[in-house]
């Protein structure tokens, strides 16, 4: 043994010396690869950076032992069979380290982002199975094409199956890849109230792999896939803004006139019917003119003034009744003894005994309401303001004049959930001192988003 | 939402004719409209002979304010046809709705069947003949509800009164857009030249149309102002008297080579469309009238209105603000004159009008306003919580 030793020790030596050499190498590039890291580290702000630096100082080593066996083996005078096999063998250990890497690498990075676009465990699950599938049979091709073996079935076998995926899977694609870069650029993030080109708008409440979801006025939860997101043009208006002790629900009012079979010719008879008539008479009388023809006249005129300067041809007691402000009143009976007391004073001084014409009669109606709940609720002045662009003018009407007057709330509704909900004291003050007879009701649409707008600025 | 609220109801809609005049073509609209937004509303008509349809023929004209005879045989004649109704007409709505005065009797089925009843009135009924409304009111009196046109039509009557307008579809083929071309048809085919100002009246031949004092008033226009007048109309099955007036207007209109009397068979609702487009102004010189839906159609297109001071029209035609009104012959001659000269304000009316009809005359508002009534009909209150 001992001769043989002094016979071949250099036989021995040379591939020892290289295996060592190439490991210490291998200890010295590590270092150096370890300071290049940890600058880079510092440089960059990329979270993953860490992730990369520590899988792949793992096996580091390993692949140096790996190649010094390899060099060993070369320089060695063993057979070329020999050599040849451990040269497959040491290259086939090298595949399988690095798709290990390759996998644990994609796991983590994959885990990282995934997370950041609040994607669900299964999905995520799912996400690293293919990678893991991937990468092992990409390693498996590698391995089997050292060892010299036929891949050809295999790769065609493997090229129908991703076709086929591909195929499957061709609109769930662009949505993954636009989910992916929805979550690195961070450009819409969970909680921001975002509009998008097509109309959809609302909180966003969840970002998956291939849609996001955003809770719209009514409530409802809108999917818009992401590559819609990322190809049209959305709105950001950011994060949620203060959230309401409670939600503001959007009511609708309608009505049907009814008639009352009461009509008077002269003042005496419509201060008569008008001291004993019904609130909701008064209340027709003077607001329907303002449904009626919201589009053309800003700051309509009670239907008495019109009958008594019309009907009656008395100009004068016309422009009393007209410019009764019915905003300054708290209720209809007030209003009802503002118009009577004007009546009767005029009545008093003996001004006025003319008859209407027979068919010029006036006519007393009434309105009978009907209110009803329409979908929008909405949680804080953002989605306030965007409901506001999108209702009837009879949910506006509704909360603005039939609350105030006709349901006795004193205030329009929009003021009372400001100020009681939201603390925005300030604000509905501001929109309660709005005379909302002296707009359009699409000019009182427009005051109100301005002020909400300018108080959200 | 509100026909939601409905839901398990049958309307029974109730009149004398399923074509020609105002009443049916809101139904042939209305009925499917309500079929679609998940209301079980269907439609019958009433049967009745010549004579009959002569008996409430009158009885509307009376209705109206005009001067009728009408004879104890003709009540006896209008009583004898509404049992024979009763008897063969299967009442079967939980809300009975009907029409006009003609089927009105039928309520006397109600203390047998209950349910709901109301009676929809599309007559001015602000001066009716009383002998006529004295012999119709005990029968309106047992319904549960009445629906006028105009609140000068509402009479005294222990049951709540509704008012709701009459309207128009701007879809359908009467109402809807129509391109140069199809207009200049429709005028080729009537032979009405493009060379002057066209002034239109469109509505039935029945002398509460003043077909007459329309002549009369485009020839005083016409000592002025070069212009043609079109006369269009047509004739309902339950209108037995169109045929008479047709031939007196004719023999008015002499042979004015500028005025043109168009017979316009049923179904022609293009055509109508196509001669309202054309014109320059649009009159509706009516003696009663009970909403005047041909004046809705006028301002749906843009075109400047003058029309009576009667029924429904003053709801449509807000002086100098929507249209022009008139009372009479020469002011009607006067308000067209003025319109002819002044075509900017011209112009001006007619997109007032336009917007006017977009929010209270169309469709959409009488649907919500049928659905509101039938919903009311449960309700009591002023304020209703739905």
């Amino acid at each position: 043994m001992i001769e043989w030793l002094a016979d071949n020790w250099l036989k021995i030596a040379i591939p020892l010396l290289a295996f060592l050499a190439t490991y210490v190498v291998g200890l010295w590039l590590r270092r150096v690869v370890d300071n290049l890291s940890r600058r880079w580290r510092a440089k960059t702000r990329w979270q993953g950076s860490q992730i990369v630096a520590r899988t792949v100082r793992r096996p580091f080593l390993l692949w140096f032992l790996l190649l010094g066996i390899c060099i060993a083996i070369l320089v060695s005078v063993l057979p070329p069979e020999a050599k040849n096999m451990t040269g497959k063998a040491t290259g086939s250990l090298f595949v399988l380290s690095f798709g290990w890497v390759a996998i644990v690498l994609s796991e983590q990075l994959l885990k990282l982002y995934l997370a950041r676009v609040k994607v669900s465990q299964p999905t995520t699950a799912l996400a690293i199975n293919v990678v893991r599938i991937t990468v092992i049979v990409i390693g498996v091709l590698i391995v089997l094409d050292i060892w010299g073996m036929p891949t050809s079935p295999l790769l065609l076998l493997i090229a129908v199956a991703v076709l086929a995926a591909a195929l499957a899977f061709r609109d769930a694609v662009p949505n993954l890849f636009a989910g992916f870069q929805l979550g690195a650029t961070q450009q819409i993030k969970v909680g921001d109230y975002i509009k998008v080109e097509t109309g959809e708008e609302g909180y966003v409440t969840e970002i998956n792999w291939s849609n996001t979801h955003i809770r719209a006025l009514d409530e409802s939860i809108i999917i818009i896939p992401n590559s819609r997101l990322l190809r049209g043009t959305v709105i950001n208006y950011g994060r949620p803004l203060k959230k309401a002790k409670e939600s503001f629900h959007f009511g609708s009012r309608t009505h049907l006139t009814e008639l009352t079979g009461l009509k008077a010719k002269n003042l005496r008879e419509l201060v008569d019917v008008l001291k004993r008539a019904p609130d909701a008479i008064i209340y027709y009388h003077t607001h329907h003119f303002l449904e009626q023809h919201h589009y053309l006249t800003p700051e309509p005129s009670n239907d008495f003034a019109i009958w008594v300067s019309d009907a009656l041809g008395d100009e004068v007691l016309g422009e009393r009744l007209a410019s009764v402000d019915t905003f300054g009143f708290p209720n209809l009976g007030a209003l009802r003894e503002r118009l009577v007391a004007i009546i009767e004073e005029y009545l008093s001084s003996g001004s006025n005994f003319r008859e209407a014409m027979p068919g010029r009669e006036f006519h007393f109606m009434k309105s009978v309401s009907v209110t009803l709940p329409t979908a929008y609720v909405v949680h804080d002045l953002r989605e306030f303001v965007e409901a506001l662009r999108k209702i009837s003018l009879g949910s506006l009407y509704f909360h603005v004049f039939e609350s105030r007057l006709r349901l006795g709330r004193g205030l329009n509704d929009f003021s009372i959930w400001l100020q009681d909900s939201l603390d925005e004291s300030e604000l509905g003050e501001e929109i309660s001192r709005l005379d909302p007879y002296t707009y359009t009701l699409e000019g009182l649409r427009s005051a109100l988003i301005q002020l909400i707008e300018k108080r959200i600025k | 939402m509100l026909a939601a609220k409905l839901s398990g109801k049958v309307i029974q809609n109730i009149n004398s004719t399923f074509s020609g005049g105002g009443v049916a073509e809101i139904l042939s609209r209305m009925v499917p409209l309500l079929q679609q937004l998940g209301v079980d509303a269907r439609w019958n008509v009433i049967k009745g002979s010549d004579e009959f349809f002569q008996v409430t023929k009158k009885f509307h004209n009376a209705l109206h304010g005009r001067p009728e005879r009408i004879s104890a045989k003709d009540f006896a004649l209008y009583l004898k046809t509404t049992q024979k109704n009763i008897a063969e007409l299967e009442l079967y709505g939980d809300i009975v709705f009907v029409h006009d005065p003609q089927p009105a009797a039928l309520v006397t089925k109600k203390k047998e069947l209950g349910r709901k009843w109301v009676w929809r009135c599309h007559i001015d009924l602000s001066h009716p003949n009383p002998e006529v409304w004295n012999f119709l009111q005990p029968f309106v009196a047992q319904y549960d509800a009445a629906v006028f046109s105009a609140p000068a039509f509402s009479r005294e009557l222990p049951i709540r009164q509704f008012l709701i307008s009459p309207s128009i579809d701007p879809l359908s083929d009467k109402n809807k857009e129509l391109d140069q071309q199809t207009i200049d048809s429709v005028l080729a085919k009537y032979g009405i030249p493009k060379d002057k100002p066209i002034i239109t009246q469109v509505s039935r031949f029945d002398y509460l149309k003043d077909p007459v004092g329309v002549i009369q008033a485009f020839e005083l226009v016409r000592k002025s102002i070069d212009c043609r007048l079109a006369f269009a109309g047509g004739t309902a099955s339950d209108d037995p008297e169109s045929d008479k007036v047709l031939a007196e207007v004719r023999q008015r209109a002499g042979d004015n080579p500028d005025i043109h009397i168009l017979l316009i068979p049923p179904g022609s609702d293009m055509e109508i469309n196509a001669l309202q487009r054309a014109s320059t102004v649009i009159v509706q010189k009516s003696h009663r009238e009970g909403f005047g839906l041909t004046v809705t159609e006028a301002l749906w297109k843009g075109k400047p209105v003058v029309a009576s001071a009667v029924g429904g029209i003053p709801l449509q035609v807000k002086n100098r603000f929507t249209g022009l009104l008139s009372y009479g012959i020469e002011g009607t001659a006067y308000a067209i004159r003025q319109l002819l000269t002044n075509p900017d304000y011209a112009r001006w009316l007619g997109e007032n009008g336009r917007e006017h009809v977009r929010y209270n005359f169309l469709i959409t508002r009488h649907l919500k306003d049928y659905l509101l009534l039938f919903l009311a009909l449960e309700h009591q209150e002023d304020i209703i919580h739905l």
